[in-house]
């Protein structure tokens, strides 16, 4: 498939979290960017004392455009056996985010370890984090353009992209009676002459 | 006289950026053989004190997420493996039983395949962290560990090889189940490295666990405390010498994990030794859990679920029968449809929380593929350990916290 884009097939899901099967893996939570800080300040007294990971969804033709997902676990946060821990809670908050602009606020004085996690975001989606100490790319080179994992980003990226693939010479695409061409086809079909005795001088010229 | 020419080839990886007053500012890295892979720190340094440590990463970013985007359900696996390349199996496994929460069908997968599962990915753990115990003791000098602990590993990729068939990436686990039984002979290997095993570890500690140099390098250097730990996301042996069980074996447990007994290490000093005996220990545990699987080997059993649609028929029914042939010409070609949905699945790789979020739209590709990395999140804790430290306790700090850079640059 020379396109990076993934084929619409009639009956895929426009927001797959919408329609999501009953799995039992976590408390889901869906908000408004505007209640982020306080939603998550409030859950982090509230005893989830973890960030686990951010992450970042594009749903490309959908309103809000993209997704950040913030994933919360309830541990401890002092000394504790396996029995104290237990089966911690886990949370899962989602956050829409509009195509332009899109931006949230930052999360790092809430947790230390959003600020990797949120430059890898603002990286490969475009997302702007205000408030980030020092929002910049991190896993692209420093002067690369565009956002990778937009799913408007193409798989080869936009340079190879541009350069069409070679058709492939298909039994369709070549008119009947066409002669087979080429040197390799030429060489080819000299060699099999040769080994039908058909030409004079077998085996002395080149 | 002139000073004598430096001797060519001889320059220090450790080039001078910039002197201001009294600190400096070196550049170590992203070549530096000690940040075990390609890790630039920017450190900047006053005398031999650490002021402020600055990590780029991203030197091997390969863009895993985004082609596992483009890949079928079941071609995605390929390129997840090769995230973590010190334990593959662990990455297949957490991908695998993602899409089977989404499927639907985790309650359906044989017993035996689970055990199979359980196996190889224990066996990695111990692998992975010979890898760690052998690199960890070149940071420090004690280069011979490195032979001991590559042996054990080169029997342990050798089992994982007959069972796989490749040392690395074998893409042995399927959604649905295994690709193949156990080889014939490869019990009777793998009973001789669980008889050998013991003694290894008593050779390995005898070699380490006491070493006055080792233990000199190591106790009270890059202490973590139990609160620092949670609010970094430290996760696995990590969080675990900072006092904290939290063990996703234990705590969500996964592929019948509840039904072995073993024990969790857990250390209170949340230095980098306490990193260390955590990992000793855990390989310990690791090999005990392998040896009660092994004990539900010996009863034959199918290793893949019988749902033609997902698993691929036996490859010799398929010259003798017109469904075989038709359901695998669909899977090969056209993998198969997932129900749309999000879902999250974490498992515990030998180096914390590996976390999987899925997103299915309902197509044989998935959507989107997003990796929590356990050696992300654990290696920007240096942020927090190196400051005031001495700059030669940075290459203690980066080896005990063991990130691994396919997975922290994916």
């Amino acid at each position: 498939m020379p396109s990076s884009q993934v084929p619409s097939i009639a009956g895929t899901a426009l927001d797959p979290t919408a329609v999501r099967p009953e799995i039992a893996d976590a408390e889901i939570e869906r908000i408004a960017p505007v209640q982020l800080r306080a939603r998550l300040a409030e859950l982090r007294a509230e005893g989830f004392t973890m960030l686990l990971d951010i992450g970042g969804v594009d749903y490309l033709e959908r309103e809000p455009r993209f997704d950040v997902v913030y994933h919360l676990l309830a541990l401890p946060d002092r000394p504790a056996t396996v029995a104290e821990v237990g089966v911690p809670r886990r949370l899962r908050l989602l956050v829409g985010v509009p195509g332009d602009p899109a931006s949230l606020p930052s999360i790092c004085d809430l947790w230390p370890n959003a600020d990797w996690a949120e430059r890898e975001i603002y990286d490969l989606y475009g997302i702007v984090f205000e408030g980030h100490p020092d929002l910049k790319r991190i896993q692209m080179p420093s002067d690369w353009v565009g956002y990778p994992l937009r799913k408007d980003y193409p798989l080869r990226g936009p340079a190879r992209e541009a350069t069409p693939r070679p058709a492939f010479a298909l039994k369709s695409n070549v008119p009947a009676g066409t002669p087979p061409g080429g040197k390799v086809a030429a060489a080819l079909q000299k060699q099999i002459a040769r080994a039908r005795g058909q030409v004079a001088g077998n085996g002395e010229k080149p | 006289m002139s000073a004598a020419p430096e001797a060519p080839g001889r320059a220090s990886t450790l080039d001078v950026v910039e002197v201001k007053g009294n600190t400096m500012t070196l550049s170590m890295g992203p070549q530096h053989p000690s940040t075990h892979g390609v890790l630039q720190v920017i450190v900047e340094v006053s005398g031999e004190i650490v002021e402020k440590a600055e990590m780029e990463i991203g030197y091997l970013h390969t863009g895993i997420e985004k082609s596992a985007e483009n890949l079928f359900w079941t071609q995605a696996g390929t390129v997840i493996e090769r995230m973590d390349y010190l334990n593959p199996l662990g990455n297949a496994l957490c991908y695998v039983l993602a899409v089977e929460k989404l499927l639907g069908i985790g309650a359906e997968i044989p017993e035996r395949a689970q055990s199979i599962r359980v196996l190889v990915t224990e066996l990695s753990r111990i692998a992975s962290h010979c890898v760690w115990l052998g690199t960890g003791g070149i940071d420090l000098g004690a280069i011979s560990t490195f032979f001991y602990t590559f042996d054990i590993r080169e029997d342990i990729l050798d089992l994982l090889e007959q069972s796989g068939g490749a040392r690395m990436h074998p893409n042995y686990l399927r959604i649905g189940g295994v690709n193949g039984d156990l080889p014939d002979g490869f019990l009777a290997r793998l009973d001789a490295l669980i008889e050998k095993f013991p003694q290894r570890m008593r050779e390995l500690r005898a070699l380490l666990q006491n070493n006055p140099i080792l233990r000199d390098r190591m106790i009270d250097v890059g202490i973590v405390s139990a609160q620092d730990a949670v609010a970094w996301g430290l996760t696995g042996p990590a969080l675990r010498a900072s006092g904290i069980g939290y063990d996703v074996r234990k705590a969500f447990p996964y592929s019948g994990y509840e039904k072995y007994a073993f024990d969790v290490p857990i250390r209170d000093d949340g230095d980098a030794y306490a990193r260390f005996l955590v990992r000793l220990d855990e390989m310990d545990e690791a090999m005990r859990i392998v040896g009660q699987v092994r004990k539900e080997l010996d009863a034959p059993g199918p290793i893949m679920i019988a749902d033609p649609k997902i698993a691929q028929p036996p490859k010799e029914t398929i010259a003798l029968s017109m469904e075989a042939l038709i359901h695998h010409f669909k899977i090969v070609s056209e993998s198969f449809r997932v129900p749309p949905g999000d879902v999250y699945q974490a498992i515990e790789s030998p180096r914390g929380e590996l976390g999987y979020y899925l997103v299915s739209n309902g197509n044989n590709r998935p959507y989107r593929v997003r990796t929590r990395p356990p050696s992300m999140y654990n290696l920007q804790a240096m942020k927090l350990l190196a400051p005031g430290n001495l700059i030669a306790d940075i290459v203690v700090m980066i080896g005990s916290l063991d990130p691994v850079f396919g997975e922290v640059d994916r």
